[in-house]
Protein backbone atom coordinates (compact mmCIF):
# COMPACT_ATOMS: atom_id res chain seq x y z
CA UNK A 1 0.00 0.00 0.00
CA UNK A 2 0.93 3.71 -0.96
CA UNK A 3 3.00 5.23 2.31
CA UNK A 4 0.67 8.42 2.12
CA UNK A 5 -2.27 6.00 2.15
CA UNK A 6 -3.79 7.36 5.99
CA UNK A 7 -3.12 10.91 4.72
CA UNK A 8 -4.94 10.63 1.41
CA UNK A 9 -7.75 8.40 3.09
CA UNK A 10 -7.91 11.39 6.10
CA UNK A 11 -7.47 14.53 3.80
CA UNK A 12 -10.54 12.70 1.23
CA UNK A 13 -12.62 12.13 4.11
CA UNK A 14 -13.30 15.27 5.47
CA UNK A 15 -13.55 17.23 2.27
CA UNK A 16 -16.36 14.75 1.02
CA UNK A 17 -18.13 15.03 4.86
CA UNK A 18 -18.17 18.87 4.66
CA UNK A 19 -19.22 18.76 1.11
CA UNK A 20 -22.52 16.77 2.29
CA UNK A 21 -22.89 18.46 5.76
CA UNK A 22 -26.37 20.02 4.18
CA UNK A 23 -27.64 16.87 2.45
CA UNK A 24 -26.63 14.69 6.09
CA UNK A 25 -28.41 17.59 8.15
CA UNK A 26 -31.62 17.46 5.76
CA UNK A 27 -31.77 14.12 6.16
CA UNK A 28 -31.32 13.44 9.47
CA UNK A 29 -34.14 16.40 10.22
CA UNK A 30 -36.46 14.49 7.85
CA UNK A 31 -36.02 11.19 10.59
CA UNK A 32 -33.86 12.15 13.10
CA UNK A 33 -32.72 15.10 15.16
CA UNK A 34 -31.00 16.91 12.75
CA UNK A 35 -27.30 16.65 13.87
CA UNK A 36 -26.03 13.76 11.97
CA UNK A 37 -24.07 16.31 9.00
CA UNK A 38 -22.58 18.30 12.05
CA UNK A 39 -21.22 15.70 14.26
CA UNK A 40 -20.00 14.18 11.57
CA UNK A 41 -18.18 17.09 10.76
CA UNK A 42 -16.98 17.94 13.89
CA UNK A 43 -15.64 14.43 14.11
CA UNK A 44 -13.82 14.38 10.84
CA UNK A 45 -12.51 18.01 11.41
CA UNK A 46 -11.33 16.67 15.04
CA UNK A 47 -9.27 14.02 12.68
CA UNK A 48 -7.75 16.40 10.41
CA UNK A 49 -6.91 18.62 13.06
CA UNK A 50 -4.63 15.11 14.14
CA UNK A 51 -2.71 15.87 10.78
CA UNK A 52 1.15 14.56 10.69
CA UNK A 53 0.42 12.63 14.39
CA UNK A 54 -1.83 10.33 12.55
CA UNK A 55 -0.40 10.25 8.71
CA UNK A 56 2.97 8.86 11.00
CA UNK A 57 1.13 5.82 11.78
CA UNK A 58 0.85 2.39 9.64
CA UNK A 59 -3.28 2.08 8.87
CA UNK A 60 -4.24 -0.02 11.44
CA UNK A 61 -3.11 2.32 14.10
CA UNK A 62 -4.53 5.31 12.13
CA UNK A 63 -7.85 4.13 12.06
CA UNK A 64 -7.95 2.94 15.92
CA UNK A 65 -6.97 6.59 16.83
CA UNK A 66 -9.42 8.18 14.28
CA UNK A 67 -11.93 5.73 15.55
CA UNK A 68 -11.36 7.12 19.44
CA UNK A 69 -10.98 10.62 18.35
CA UNK A 70 -14.66 10.36 16.71
CA UNK A 71 -16.12 8.74 19.87
CA UNK A 72 -14.45 11.42 21.81
CA UNK A 73 -15.32 14.68 18.95
CA UNK A 74 -18.38 13.69 17.56
CA UNK A 75 -21.11 13.99 20.67
CA UNK A 76 -24.44 12.07 19.20
CA UNK A 77 -24.46 8.03 18.76
CA UNK A 78 -22.50 8.16 15.00
CA UNK A 79 -19.36 8.75 17.16
CA UNK A 80 -19.31 5.50 19.25
CA UNK A 81 -20.59 3.98 15.99
CA UNK A 82 -18.15 5.02 14.14
CA UNK A 83 -15.67 4.99 16.09
CA UNK A 84 -16.05 1.19 17.16
CA UNK A 85 -16.14 0.74 13.70
CA UNK A 86 -12.94 2.15 12.60
CA UNK A 87 -11.18 1.28 16.21
CA UNK A 88 -12.14 -2.71 15.92
CA UNK A 89 -10.68 -2.73 11.85
CA UNK A 90 -7.70 -0.81 12.96
CA UNK A 91 -6.67 -3.38 16.12
CA UNK A 92 -7.70 -6.47 13.25
CA UNK A 93 -5.07 -4.84 10.59
CA UNK A 94 -1.95 -6.43 11.85
CA UNK A 95 -0.27 -7.93 8.35
CA UNK A 96 1.96 -5.58 6.76
CA UNK A 97 1.87 -5.58 3.60
CA UNK A 98 -2.28 -5.73 4.12
CA UNK A 99 -3.28 -8.53 2.18
CA UNK A 100 -6.51 -8.28 0.67
CA UNK A 101 -7.68 -11.28 2.68
CA UNK A 102 -6.64 -9.19 5.99
CA UNK A 103 -8.68 -6.05 4.79
CA UNK A 104 -11.72 -8.39 4.76
CA UNK A 105 -11.35 -9.55 7.88
CA UNK A 106 -10.83 -6.69 9.38
CA UNK A 107 -13.48 -4.89 7.74
CA UNK A 108 -15.41 -7.81 9.29
CA UNK A 109 -14.85 -6.96 12.35
CA UNK A 110 -15.17 -3.43 12.16
CA UNK A 111 -18.93 -4.30 10.82
CA UNK A 112 -19.59 -6.96 14.06
CA UNK A 113 -18.02 -4.32 16.46
CA UNK A 114 -21.37 -1.65 14.93
CA UNK A 115 -23.77 -4.89 15.14
CA UNK A 116 -22.80 -4.82 18.89
CA UNK A 117 -22.54 -0.76 20.13
CA UNK A 118 -26.05 -0.60 18.00
CA UNK A 119 -27.17 -3.45 19.26
CA UNK A 120 -28.71 -3.88 15.73
CA UNK A 121 -28.59 -5.96 12.34
CA UNK A 122 -29.38 -4.80 8.28
CA UNK A 123 -32.64 -4.08 7.59
CA UNK A 124 -33.51 -1.77 10.62
CA UNK A 125 -32.83 1.42 8.43
CA UNK A 126 -29.09 2.30 9.44
CA UNK A 127 -25.68 2.52 8.65
CA UNK A 128 -25.39 -1.58 8.53
CA UNK A 129 -27.48 -1.26 5.68
CA UNK A 130 -24.93 0.02 3.46
CA UNK A 131 -21.44 -1.48 5.40
CA UNK A 132 -22.93 -5.51 5.53
CA UNK A 133 -23.58 -5.77 1.73
CA UNK A 134 -20.36 -3.63 1.33
CA UNK A 135 -18.48 -6.48 3.62
CA UNK A 136 -19.93 -9.23 1.52
CA UNK A 137 -19.45 -7.32 -2.02
CA UNK A 138 -14.77 -6.92 -1.03
CA UNK A 139 -14.83 -10.76 -2.06
CA UNK A 140 -16.33 -10.35 -5.31
CA UNK A 141 -13.49 -10.07 -8.24
CA UNK A 142 -13.89 -6.88 -9.00
CA UNK A 143 -14.00 -5.74 -5.04
CA UNK A 144 -14.19 -1.58 -5.21
CA UNK A 145 -16.30 -1.70 -8.06
CA UNK A 146 -18.63 -4.40 -6.42
CA UNK A 147 -18.15 -2.21 -3.14
CA UNK A 148 -19.41 0.94 -4.65
CA UNK A 149 -22.44 -0.47 -6.16
CA UNK A 150 -23.55 -2.46 -2.68
CA UNK A 151 -22.86 1.14 -1.13
CA UNK A 152 -25.36 2.66 -3.46
CA UNK A 153 -27.90 -0.41 -3.76
CA UNK A 154 -27.68 -0.69 0.59
CA UNK A 155 -28.50 3.04 0.56
CA UNK A 156 -31.15 3.22 -1.67
CA UNK A 157 -32.52 0.45 -0.10
CA UNK A 158 -33.23 2.03 3.19
CA UNK A 159 -35.55 4.49 1.47
CA UNK A 160 -38.29 1.53 1.60
CA UNK A 161 -37.56 0.58 4.94
CA UNK A 162 -39.09 1.30 8.35
CA UNK A 163 -36.68 2.63 11.27
CA UNK A 164 -37.01 -0.02 14.07
CA UNK A 165 -33.27 1.15 15.46
CA UNK A 166 -32.03 4.77 16.84
CA UNK A 167 -34.26 7.86 16.59
CA UNK A 168 -35.73 7.54 13.59
CA UNK A 169 -37.82 4.53 14.87
CA UNK A 170 -39.97 7.07 17.08
CA UNK A 171 -41.31 7.41 13.57
CA UNK A 172 -42.27 4.12 13.07
CA UNK A 173 -43.98 3.80 9.33
CA UNK A 174 -43.85 7.50 8.72
CA UNK A 175 -39.51 6.68 8.60
CA UNK A 176 -40.87 4.94 5.04
CA UNK A 177 -39.37 7.42 2.36
CA UNK A 178 -36.53 8.47 3.71
CA UNK A 179 -33.14 7.43 3.12
CA UNK A 180 -31.01 6.79 6.55
CA UNK A 181 -28.64 9.28 7.24
CA UNK A 182 -26.38 6.99 8.64
CA UNK A 183 -26.15 4.82 5.76
CA UNK A 184 -25.93 8.09 3.81
CA UNK A 185 -22.65 9.23 5.47
CA UNK A 186 -21.37 5.35 5.06
CA UNK A 187 -21.93 5.31 1.68
CA UNK A 188 -20.02 8.77 1.32
CA UNK A 189 -16.95 6.89 3.23
CA UNK A 190 -17.36 4.21 1.02
CA UNK A 191 -17.08 6.10 -2.13
CA UNK A 192 -14.05 7.71 -0.92
CA UNK A 193 -11.73 4.99 -0.10
CA UNK A 194 -13.01 3.35 -2.98
CA UNK A 195 -11.42 6.93 -4.77
CA UNK A 196 -8.78 6.66 -2.69
CA UNK A 197 -7.40 3.72 -3.32
CA UNK A 198 -8.08 3.92 -6.93
CA UNK A 199 -6.31 6.91 -7.28
CA UNK A 200 -8.87 8.81 -8.75
CA UNK A 201 -8.24 11.37 -5.38
CA UNK B 1 -30.41 -2.64 71.26
CA UNK B 2 -34.15 -5.03 70.49
CA UNK B 3 -37.35 -2.65 70.97
CA UNK B 4 -40.09 -4.42 73.84
CA UNK B 5 -42.28 -5.41 71.30
CA UNK B 6 -40.39 -7.63 69.07
CA UNK B 7 -41.63 -10.86 69.21
CA UNK B 8 -45.21 -9.92 70.04
CA UNK B 9 -47.75 -8.95 66.97
CA UNK B 10 -47.28 -6.01 64.48
CA UNK B 11 -46.87 -2.50 66.11
CA UNK B 12 -49.33 0.14 64.75
CA UNK B 13 -50.13 3.70 64.48
CA UNK B 14 -51.72 6.65 62.13
CA UNK B 15 -51.20 10.18 61.82
CA UNK B 16 -53.11 12.52 59.36
CA UNK B 17 -51.70 14.06 56.58
CA UNK B 18 -51.55 17.68 56.82
CA UNK B 19 -49.87 19.22 53.71
CA UNK B 20 -52.77 20.73 51.42
CA UNK B 21 -51.06 19.03 48.33
CA UNK B 22 -50.79 15.64 50.30
CA UNK B 23 -48.65 12.92 50.11
CA UNK B 24 -46.59 14.45 47.00
CA UNK B 25 -42.98 13.36 45.65
CA UNK B 26 -40.67 15.05 48.03
CA UNK B 27 -42.51 13.83 51.57
CA UNK B 28 -42.58 10.43 50.04
CA UNK B 29 -38.85 10.36 49.31
CA UNK B 30 -37.85 11.62 53.11
CA UNK B 31 -40.73 9.05 54.70
CA UNK B 32 -38.68 6.04 52.32
CA UNK B 33 -35.44 7.31 53.40
CA UNK B 34 -36.88 7.31 57.09
CA UNK B 35 -38.28 3.44 56.89
CA UNK B 36 -35.19 2.08 55.66
CA UNK B 37 -33.44 2.89 58.64
CA UNK B 38 -34.71 0.47 60.49
CA UNK B 39 -34.56 -3.12 60.91
CA UNK B 40 -38.34 -3.88 60.42
CA UNK B 41 -40.59 -4.52 58.20
CA UNK B 42 -42.54 -1.43 57.76
CA UNK B 43 -45.67 -0.83 55.71
CA UNK B 44 -48.37 1.88 55.46
CA UNK B 45 -51.52 2.15 54.01
CA UNK B 46 -54.44 5.01 54.14
CA UNK B 47 -57.22 4.60 56.01
CA UNK B 48 -58.12 1.90 57.36
CA UNK B 49 -58.88 -0.30 53.96
CA UNK B 50 -56.26 0.12 51.98
CA UNK B 51 -53.82 -2.01 50.55
CA UNK B 52 -50.29 -2.50 52.66
CA UNK B 53 -47.56 -1.20 50.62
CA UNK B 54 -44.26 -1.44 51.72
CA UNK B 55 -42.60 1.96 53.28
CA UNK B 56 -38.90 1.20 51.80
CA UNK B 57 -40.48 1.79 48.53
CA UNK B 58 -39.60 4.68 46.71
CA UNK B 59 -41.96 3.58 44.31
CA UNK B 60 -44.61 1.71 45.79
CA UNK B 61 -44.93 5.23 48.31
CA UNK B 62 -45.11 7.85 45.10
CA UNK B 63 -47.97 5.85 44.13
CA UNK B 64 -49.84 5.74 47.12
CA UNK B 65 -51.25 9.43 46.57
CA UNK B 66 -52.23 9.59 50.11
CA UNK B 67 -54.43 13.28 50.35
CA UNK B 68 -54.85 16.19 52.40
CA UNK B 69 -56.86 15.16 55.79
CA UNK B 70 -56.15 11.46 54.96
CA UNK B 71 -55.68 9.22 57.45
CA UNK B 72 -52.41 7.01 56.80
CA UNK B 73 -51.65 3.73 59.26
CA UNK B 74 -47.90 2.54 60.26
CA UNK B 75 -47.54 -1.09 60.44
CA UNK B 76 -44.30 -2.34 61.59
CA UNK B 77 -42.66 -5.95 62.15
CA UNK B 78 -39.12 -6.63 63.39
CA UNK B 79 -36.40 -5.69 66.04
CA UNK B 80 -36.68 -1.98 65.28
CA UNK B 81 -40.59 -2.10 64.87
CA UNK B 82 -41.46 0.26 67.65
CA UNK B 83 -38.82 3.02 66.74
CA UNK B 84 -40.20 2.52 63.08
CA UNK B 85 -43.73 3.30 63.84
CA UNK B 86 -43.05 6.35 65.98
CA UNK B 87 -40.77 7.91 63.78
CA UNK B 88 -42.93 7.43 60.61
CA UNK B 89 -46.27 9.06 63.03
CA UNK B 90 -43.87 11.57 64.30
CA UNK B 91 -42.53 12.43 60.27
CA UNK B 92 -46.23 12.44 58.94
CA UNK B 93 -47.82 14.27 62.41
CA UNK B 94 -44.28 16.89 62.03
CA UNK B 95 -45.48 17.83 58.30
CA UNK B 96 -42.58 16.09 56.64
CA UNK B 97 -40.35 18.91 58.42
CA UNK B 98 -41.57 21.57 55.83
CA UNK C 1 -20.12 8.41 50.99
CA UNK C 2 -18.30 5.56 48.91
CA UNK C 3 -20.48 3.14 50.83
CA UNK C 4 -23.70 4.35 48.99
CA UNK C 5 -24.27 3.56 44.90
CA UNK C 6 -23.11 6.66 42.81
CA UNK C 7 -25.60 8.11 40.22
CA UNK C 8 -24.75 9.91 37.15
CA UNK C 9 -27.35 11.69 34.99
CA UNK C 10 -26.62 11.79 31.26
CA UNK C 11 -28.91 14.26 29.38
CA UNK C 12 -28.69 15.38 25.64
CA UNK C 13 -28.87 19.07 27.54
CA UNK C 14 -26.87 20.37 30.74
CA UNK C 15 -29.63 22.16 31.93
CA UNK C 16 -31.68 18.99 31.91
CA UNK C 17 -28.57 17.27 33.76
CA UNK C 18 -27.71 19.87 36.10
CA UNK C 19 -32.00 20.01 36.72
CA UNK C 20 -32.25 16.26 37.60
CA UNK C 21 -29.33 16.33 39.89
CA UNK C 22 -30.53 19.52 42.08
CA UNK C 23 -33.84 17.53 42.41
CA UNK C 24 -32.20 14.76 43.51
CA UNK C 25 -30.11 16.85 45.99
CA UNK C 26 -32.80 18.67 47.18
CA UNK C 27 -35.09 15.57 47.38
CA UNK C 28 -33.34 12.83 48.68
CA UNK C 29 -30.17 14.82 50.25
CA UNK C 30 -26.72 15.23 49.77
CA UNK C 31 -25.61 12.13 51.29
CA UNK C 32 -25.60 9.93 48.09
CA UNK C 33 -22.98 11.39 45.28
CA UNK C 34 -24.56 12.56 42.27
CA UNK C 35 -22.42 13.48 38.76
CA UNK C 36 -24.01 15.01 35.93
CA UNK C 37 -22.94 16.14 32.03
CA UNK C 38 -25.05 17.54 29.22
CA UNK C 39 -23.92 18.62 25.91
CA UNK C 40 -21.62 17.89 22.80
CA UNK C 41 -18.30 18.52 22.78
CA UNK C 42 -19.01 21.70 21.67
CA UNK C 43 -21.81 22.99 23.78
CA UNK C 44 -24.69 22.45 21.93
CA UNK C 45 -27.34 19.15 22.62
CA UNK C 46 -25.38 15.82 22.52
CA UNK C 47 -23.51 13.89 25.06
CA UNK C 48 -19.53 13.78 25.48
CA UNK C 49 -18.03 10.38 25.73
CA UNK C 50 -15.24 12.28 27.94
CA UNK C 51 -17.52 13.88 30.13
CA UNK C 52 -19.78 11.18 31.20
CA UNK C 53 -16.46 9.64 32.21
CA UNK C 54 -15.31 12.58 34.61
CA UNK C 55 -19.14 12.25 35.86
CA UNK C 56 -18.68 8.28 36.43
CA UNK C 57 -14.94 9.04 38.28
CA UNK C 58 -16.43 11.50 40.39
CA UNK C 59 -18.77 9.02 42.17
CA UNK C 60 -16.53 5.87 40.72
CA UNK C 61 -16.88 3.69 44.00
CA UNK C 62 -16.15 -0.19 45.50
CA UNK C 63 -20.61 -0.26 45.16
CA UNK C 64 -20.92 1.16 41.52
CA UNK C 65 -22.68 3.19 39.53
CA UNK C 66 -26.32 3.48 38.31
CA UNK C 67 -26.28 5.62 34.89
CA UNK C 68 -29.46 7.56 34.14
CA UNK C 69 -29.54 8.94 30.01
CA UNK C 70 -32.23 10.64 27.96
CA UNK C 71 -32.50 9.83 24.69
CA UNK C 72 -30.52 7.01 22.01
CA UNK C 73 -27.57 8.62 21.67
CA UNK C 74 -26.65 9.29 25.48
CA UNK C 75 -27.34 5.47 25.82
CA UNK C 76 -24.47 4.53 23.34
CA UNK C 77 -21.91 7.40 24.34
CA UNK C 78 -22.22 6.19 27.75
CA UNK C 79 -21.48 2.37 27.26
CA UNK C 80 -19.22 3.46 24.75
CA UNK C 81 -17.35 5.59 28.07
CA UNK C 82 -17.77 2.30 30.58
CA UNK C 83 -16.31 0.37 27.95
CA UNK C 84 -13.36 2.47 27.57
CA UNK C 85 -12.81 3.11 31.23
CA UNK C 86 -13.02 -0.79 32.51
CA UNK C 87 -9.50 -0.61 34.07
CA UNK C 88 -9.93 2.48 36.42
CA UNK C 89 -13.73 1.15 37.72
CA UNK C 90 -13.81 0.27 41.33
CA UNK C 91 -17.50 -1.20 41.07
CA UNK C 92 -19.62 -2.20 38.57
CA UNK C 93 -21.42 0.63 35.91
CA UNK C 94 -25.06 0.16 34.61
CA UNK C 95 -27.36 1.87 32.75
CA UNK C 96 -30.59 1.92 33.73
CA UNK C 97 -34.01 1.66 31.80
CA UNK C 98 -36.09 4.46 33.22
CA UNK C 99 -36.86 7.93 32.66
CA UNK C 100 -33.97 10.53 33.35
CA UNK C 101 -35.45 12.23 36.77
CA UNK C 102 -38.15 10.14 38.00
CA UNK C 103 -35.47 7.29 37.75
CA UNK C 104 -32.57 9.37 39.49
CA UNK C 105 -34.57 10.56 42.34
CA UNK C 106 -35.99 6.75 42.36
CA UNK C 107 -32.19 5.54 42.61
CA UNK C 108 -31.05 7.95 44.96
CA UNK C 109 -33.22 7.40 47.35
CA UNK C 110 -32.80 3.25 47.27
CA UNK C 111 -29.41 4.15 47.20
CA UNK C 112 -29.35 6.02 50.47
CA UNK C 113 -30.59 3.20 51.91
CA UNK C 114 -27.16 1.31 51.16
CA UNK C 115 -28.57 -0.28 48.71
CA UNK C 116 -26.88 -2.84 46.66
CA UNK C 117 -26.40 -1.15 42.70
CA UNK C 118 -29.06 -4.42 41.51
CA UNK C 119 -31.73 -2.97 44.09
CA UNK C 120 -31.04 0.52 42.95
CA UNK C 121 -31.19 -0.08 39.48
CA UNK C 122 -34.03 -2.32 39.72
CA UNK C 123 -35.88 1.00 41.62
CA UNK C 124 -35.09 3.30 38.92
CA UNK C 125 -36.59 0.48 36.47
CA UNK C 126 -39.59 -0.13 38.60
CA UNK C 127 -41.22 3.37 38.21
CA UNK C 128 -42.72 2.92 34.71
CA UNK C 129 -43.39 -0.48 35.41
Amino acid sequence: MAPDLTRRLREEAVVRIIAHVDELTALDQAIGDGDHGFNMKRGFEAITALGDELDALSLGPALQKAGMTLVMKVGGASGPLYGSFLMAMGKAMTGDPLSREDFVGSLAEGVAAVKMRGKSEAGAKTMLDVLVPVLDAVTADDPLAAARQAARDGLEATRNMKATKGRASFLGERSIGHLDPGARSSALLVEVVCDVLEGKV
Amino acid sequence: MRDAAHDAAPVLGEAVVRDPTGLHARPAVKLTKLAKGFEATVEIRTGQNGAWINAKSPNAVMKMKAGYGETISVRAEGIHANSAVAALVGLIERDFDG
Amino acid sequence: MTDCVGIVIVSHSPDVAKGAADMVRQMVGEEVRVAYCGGDPSGGLGTDVAAIQAAIRAVNGPKGVAVLVDLGGAETNSEMAIELMADELLGEVVLCDAPIVEGAVMAATEASGGASLAAVRATAEEFLS
